[in-house]
């Protein structure tokens, strides 16, 4: 199946109108047909290109994993339930301001910050939530902008459609900060050449962010106003095991749901989601779980990561130590999991086998695998 | 060109009909000229009002037809002849006093409306025989030729009109109002003070005899009838009605209006002279009966020529049934059997056709292997679809609303109005508008459709309306919106004129129809007056005017208001107000219809000042065209488009 | 009263244009001159909505003896002004005839709306095969030379005249342009009208 010779056309008929869109916002990235606007794609008007970027970068239209596997890390893409890892090991920000701001462990930020303040950046494509607690993507170029976008939102964000701001032309050199799929939106604008719109040469480091499900703000936003004056918010939670919990921290309480509430505004895309761990990036960051709070569990997949990694602990901005066996075989298993459900709906939307919708490339060994019961 | 109101009486000018009607009022005497602007008739307001100071007339734009209809009547009801002008949609406005004038009766002076159709809709958003109107109002009616026909005939209606004491209409077609011809000019009126004084002509014991004020008095039914007869009895005689041709012709065409020069050139060009009579109507309502039945027992083929509506067909044939069984051999040709149609415009080749199947002759316009050599060249020819001009604030403008509705996506739709914005409903304004009927119906639909909400209706509605339309018919419905609470989005788009049909000055841009300063009547003012929440934005500011509407849109309560402001462009280039930028393409930045762009600022936002250059694949602008407002800069994807401050 | 004859009674005229590019003043002005001339004249242009950006054609019937309706018959075309070449080929289409002769300004102006012009030399050869002579006259290019594209028309009005194919005089045109165009603008204006017959003569 070829990814090519299809423009926008097919991409809101195989993805979007087929509840496939994850909110990664790669197609708005350089279309001035489409913005991405109260969580959703909107079409201002039409464009009659046949072979257009927005098709090709999608992650949720057919994928070479090979070809970015080869691209991204110089291998054929492997069979690790994590994605291909050189290093997997916990972290923790020793910064007191940054600590204040993280979700769990801080690493992201402070990576982030090290590599800004090093040189080795210029700019971060990341997101940011608004004083409604509106996710949307932003270009942060400071510590202090870093630190605002500090904390998850638990929502799909667009974040690509901020990487449109920057010139092609453009000498920064640039992070993106992103989910699974937008770390491999990202990934296939590495592999596959943008026509006119942005250079990913200019992307010199991607952080990926371990993701369970991401929540759809047009639906999210309405209950969470319910619940509280959002603009009141300082923090969303979704701790691991024994917790069934959707916390929202506000500056005076904070307010829990179980799980099954919050479920009916979890993105439905997100069930065709195989991608757990970011594999295609150059560390992913996930939380620790509830043994460890205020860790961060990290995977280094690249030299450029181990690089970073390394001028972080020498610096001393971040102390690390060892992810217990456990912790890994847990790791493993959920992704793992996660993939084999994924490949489980597609196989029930798709109707068989053979149509693994956007899942390709993979060595009939691999597939076979994890389709197996 | 020299004065309208030139004193050559035999001079021979070039004047369009309008131009002459004006003239004729003017050699009338008229002291009042009352109109609101409407294609075709626009011209002969201004023509006069140029005039007005010098030959003592009262010339003024109404809001609306209706005002107009009353002020004219009101200088004839004070002894004062008056023309009130309008195209056929005014008829439709003005109705309701025009009837109830027909029972009052009018003053000592004559009252004449002068109204131009547009078959074929070339300025117009519909079709409509304005004569079947006057028919129903009960009103003598004329039809003029042409420019000299125009002059002679707005004259002689102050006659009729004076004899019978009923508004007497002249009606044209837009061909009558915009085609120039030759016109000999008559006197100019000796005198030109002209006294006003209202009588008091109430006579409760004589209602017949009382003057202006109808009421529920069937009694004023019977004079009306008893005028119209008088005036059939006049139109007898009248020289306007002519024949040419044989005594006993093989085909009788009766025709009207226009289409008289159309049947004459249509026989003289198929040589048909011989076989083909023509008895020209210049009164045909009502029918002058008796001149009619001698002319249909000299033949035995009947065929109708007039624009639009089967009228004179109906009524001759209504006429023809009377007779019976005189006429019972007559066969007649028209709209009943389909040789012309009730819709679109008539023309002199329409008139051949139909004659070749009546007289059962053959015609070749041209030589036939031209005609296949011509018919293949003009494939090469693509089709000029109308847009607004370059530096258009409405195109700005609609550019907002699509983007603040496909935003919102809860299937926002524009009601719209007649205007220039009428292109909303088409690719210039983006495909926005989803409705568009008379003056002010924007206004009103969106009233009805933001009162559905217990209907489960969620989409926002906006409602788009012009400076001028606003003062002629929105605001009553503003008001209606207000008090009923009704949920939707005024958007006056002030570009200070009435431009559509010839920048005529209105109430809000402070000159009168003589260009005499005038009050400013506040739109703004008037508005928060009503009780509504208004806000003013400037279209080029695309992000501030989205912006604005957005927030609008989510406030969904009651009736809101946005005022777009900016001058229309060709009333900037009137007053000499140079362009504020200077654009270019860069062709380095262009991608024009590769993927990231697609040719946005020619394909979509279509402004004539932009061309696309299919060899180098590359948008340009066209220097001769472009008015250098900077609206493409704004949305171009790659920021190729460059603006620089004008010197 | 002048001394010009029709070469044919009536006598159809054509000026093709594009809404905005003038064709009423031109058809008014030439309507004048042949008022003044002595003939009865019909001339019609369509306008309003055409204004923006539509084709706008306006017809000229010319006689000695009566007052014509304006618009040409299918095929009867005796001279065409082409403001613009597409228009040219437009108006050839519906009114021309192997007797035809057309003067042309060659300068395209674009459709709207990502409608694309079709090649210009293929408009242009077709403009001479439907025509007994095409005479092109690079006004625009003149106007934009003198410094305002508003000069295009009068410049074209003096290719008309100078062109001799309708019973019109430069004498009679001058003093319907000084009525216009007072004072100093008649002297540029006039400068215009001189530059077209220069380059009627030469093309």
């Amino acid at each position: 199946m070829s990814n090519n010779g299809k423009g926008s056309k097919a991409l809101f008929e195989e993805v979007i109108n087929q509840g496939l869109c994850t909110g990664c916002g790669a197609c708005v990235t350089a279309c001035p047909y489409m913005v991405a606007y109260g969580g959703r794609i909107v079409v201002l008007d039409k464009c009659t290109i046949e072979e257009g970027d927005c098709y090709k970068h999608c992650p949720r239209t057919y994928t070479d994993m090979n070809a970015v596997s080869e691209k991204i890390f110089g291998v054929p893409y492997g069979d690790e339930e994590v994605g291909h890892a050189v290093d997997i090991f916990m972290a923790r920000s020793t910064d007191k301001r940054i600590k204040e701001k993280a979700q769990d462990g801080g690493t992201v930020t402070t990576l982030l910050a090290l590599a800004l303040e090093e040189g080795i950046i210029n700019a971060v494509v990341c997101t940011k939530m608004d004083e409604d607690k509106v996710a949307r993507g932003y270009v942060a170029r400071s510590r202090e902008e870093l630190l605002e976008c500090a904390g998850s939102s638990y929502e799909a964000s667009f974040v690509l459609e901020a990487y449109r701001g920057i010139p092609k032309e453009s000498t920064e050199k640039l992070a993106v900060v992103g989910l699974g799929c937008e770390v491999e939106a990202l990934s296939k604008i590495k592999t596959y050449e943008p026509k006119n719109s942005v250079n990913p040469e200019n992307i010199k480091l991607t952080m990926g962010l371990i993701c369970g499900w991401a929540l759809r703000p047009d639906v999210f936003h309405p209950f969470l106003r319910e619940l509280c004056d959002p603009s009141q918010a300082v923090k969303f939670d979704i701790p691991h095991t024994p917790h069934y919990t959707f916390d929202v921290y506000t500056k005076k309480e904070t307010k829990s749901v179980t799980l099954d509430e919050i479920r009916p505004y979890i993105n439905p895309a997100c069930q065709y989601c195989w991608d757990m761990t970011a594999e295609f990036s150059d560390i992913s960051v996930g939380s620790a779980g509830s043994k460890f709070p205020g860790w961060n569990t990290v995977i280094i997949r690249t030299n450029m990561g181990a690089d970073l990694m390394e001028a972080a602990r020498e610096k001393g901005i971040l102390e690390t130590q060892a992810l217990p066996e456990q912790r890994l075989a847990h790791l493993k298993t959920v992704a793992l999991n996660r993939k084999k459900t994924a490949l489980k709906n597609i196989i029930e939307k798709t109707g068989s086998e053979k149509d693994l919708l956007y899942v390709g490339g993979l060595s009939e060994g691999i597939a076979d695998k994890l389709l197996e019961e | 060109m020299a004065s309208i109101a030139m004193d050559k009486p035999g001079a021979t000018v070039l004047l369009m009909g309008n131009e002459a009607v004006a003239r004729g009022a003017i050699e009338a005497g008229i002291g009042v000229a009352a109109a609101y602007p409407g294609s075709p008739t626009s011209e002969v307001l201004p023509t006069i009002a140029g005039v007005a100071k010098e030959m003592n007339i009262h010339a003024e734009w109404s809001v609306n037809e209706k005002v107009s209809a009353e002020v004219a009547g009101a200088a004839s009801f004070a002894g004062i002849r008056s023309l009130c002008i309008m195209k056929q949609n005014g008829a439709n406005v003005a109705a309701d006093f025009i009837v109830n004038a027909n029972m009052t009766g009018l003053g000592e002076a004559g009252m004449v409306i002068f109204i131009s159709d547009d078959p074929g809709g070339m300025t117009s958003n519909n079709e409509e025989d304005s004569r079947t109107i006057t028919k129903w109002f009960d009103n003598p009616l004329l039809e003029a030729n042409n420019a000299q026909e125009a002059k002679e005939m707005i004259k002689w209606a102050y006659e009729v009109s004076e004899a019978v004491n009923l508004i007497v209409f002249v009606r044209g077609v837009t061909r009558l109002s915009y085609t120039r011809g030759n016109v000999v000019l008559g006197e100019l009126p000796e005198e030109k003070e002209k006294k006003a004084h209202f009588p008091d002509l109430w006579d409760m014991y004589n209602p017949t005899k009382s003057k202006f004020t109808s009421g529920p008095f069937p009694i004023f039914h019977k004079p009306l009838h008893e005028k119209l007869e008088k005036a059939r009895e006049i139109f007898e005689t009248s020289t306007f009605n002519r024949y040419m041709g044989p005594e006993h012709p093989e085909v009788l065409i009766i025709t009207c209006g226009a289409c008289t020069s159309y049947s004459i050139e249509a026989v003289e060009e198929l040589k048909a002279g011989d076989r083909v009579g023509v008895l020209k109507l210049g009164t045909t309502w009502p029918l002058p009966e008796k001149l009619v039945a001698k002319h249909l027992a000299t033949t035995t083929k009947v065929f109708f020529v007039e624009e639009m509506d089967p009228f004179v067909e109906r009524s001759v044939m209504e006429l023809a049934a009377s007779l019976l069984p005189a006429t019972s051999a007559l066969t007649f040709y028209g709209k009943r059997s389909g040789h012309l149609t009730p819709y679109n415009e008539q023309s002199t080749n329409l008139v051949i056709n139909a004659l070749m199947d009546i007289l059962a002759m053959t015609y070749q316009p041209r030589d036939l292997t031209y005609d296949k050599v011509a018919k293949e060249a003009v494939a090469l020819v693509p089709s000029r679809p109308i847009n607004m001009c370059a530096g258009c604030p409405h195109r700005a403008t609609f550019w907002a609303i699509k983007k603040a509705l496909k935003l919102d996506g809860r299937d926002g739709l524009v009601t719209g109005d007649i205007g220039c914005y009428s292109l909303a409903f088409a690719g210039p304004g983006f495909f926005q508008a989803r409705t568009m009927h008379a003056m002010g119906s924007g206004a009103g639909v969106a009233n009805g459709l933001g009162s559905l909400k217990q209907f489960g209706f969620d989409q926002p509605v906006l409602a788009v309306t012009g400076d001028s339309t606003f003062y002629h018919a929105v605001m009553p419905a503003l008001v209606n919106g207000v008090y009923n609470n009704s949920n939707f989005i005024l958007l006056i788009l002030d570009n200070s004129a009435t431009a559509m049909t010839g920048f005529q000055p209105h109430p809000g841009t402070g000159q009168l129809a003589t260009g005499d300063p005038a009050t400013v009547v506040d739109m703004e003012a008037i508005c928060r007056a009503m009780g509504a929440h208004v806000e003013l934005c400037e279209p080029f500011d695309l992000e501030h005017s989205t912006e604005t509407l957005l927030k609008m849109i989510k406030e969904d309560s009651g009736a809101r208001v946005i005022i777009m402001r900016h001058m229309c462009q060709l009333v900037k280039v009137k007053r000499k107000i140079p362009a504020k930028y200077k654009m270019h393409v860069d062709p380095e930045r262009c991608l024009g219809d590769t993927c990231g762009c697609d040719r946005l600022c020619t394909r979509i936002l279509g402004c004539p000042g932009l061309m696309w250059d299919t060899k180098a694949g590359r948008a340009a602008i066209d220097e001769v065209l472009c008015a250098g407002c900077g609206l493409c800069a704004d949305i171009c994807p790659a920021g190729a488009i460059i603006r620089e401050e004008a010197i | 009263m002048g001394t010009k004859t029709l070469t044919k009674e009536p006598f159809n005229f054509i000026v093709a244009g594009v809404g905005g590019q003038g064709n009423v003043l031109l058809s008014a002005f030439v309507g004048m001159a042949l008022v003044n001339e002595g003939f009865m004249v019909s001339v019609a242009d369509t306008f309003g909505v055409s204004q923006r950006g539509g084709s706008v054609t306006s017809h000229i019937k010319i006689s000695k003896e009566a007052t014509y309706s304006s618009v040409t018959l299918e095929g009867k075309a005796d001279v065409i002004l082409g403001m613009e070449p597409v228009e040219t080929l437009r108006a050839l289409g519906e009114f021309g005839n192997p007797h035809v002769i057309t003067i042309v300004n060659p300068r395209p102006v674009h459709p709207t709306g990502g409608v694309a012009y079709p090649d210009l030399e293929e408009v242009k050869k077709a403009i001479i095969k439907l025509s007994s002579q095409a005479k092109f006259v690079n006004a625009t290019e003149e106007a934009l030379k003198m410094g305002n594209p508003i000069y295009t028309n009068v410049i074209l009005l003096g290719s008309l005249v100078g062109a001799d194919v309708l019973p019109i005089s430069k004498e009679s045109m001058v003093p319907i342009l000084e009525e216009r165009f007072p004072g100093k603008v008649f002297d540029t204006n006039m400068k215009a009208f001189n530059k077209g017959l220069e380059l009627i003569a030469m093309a």
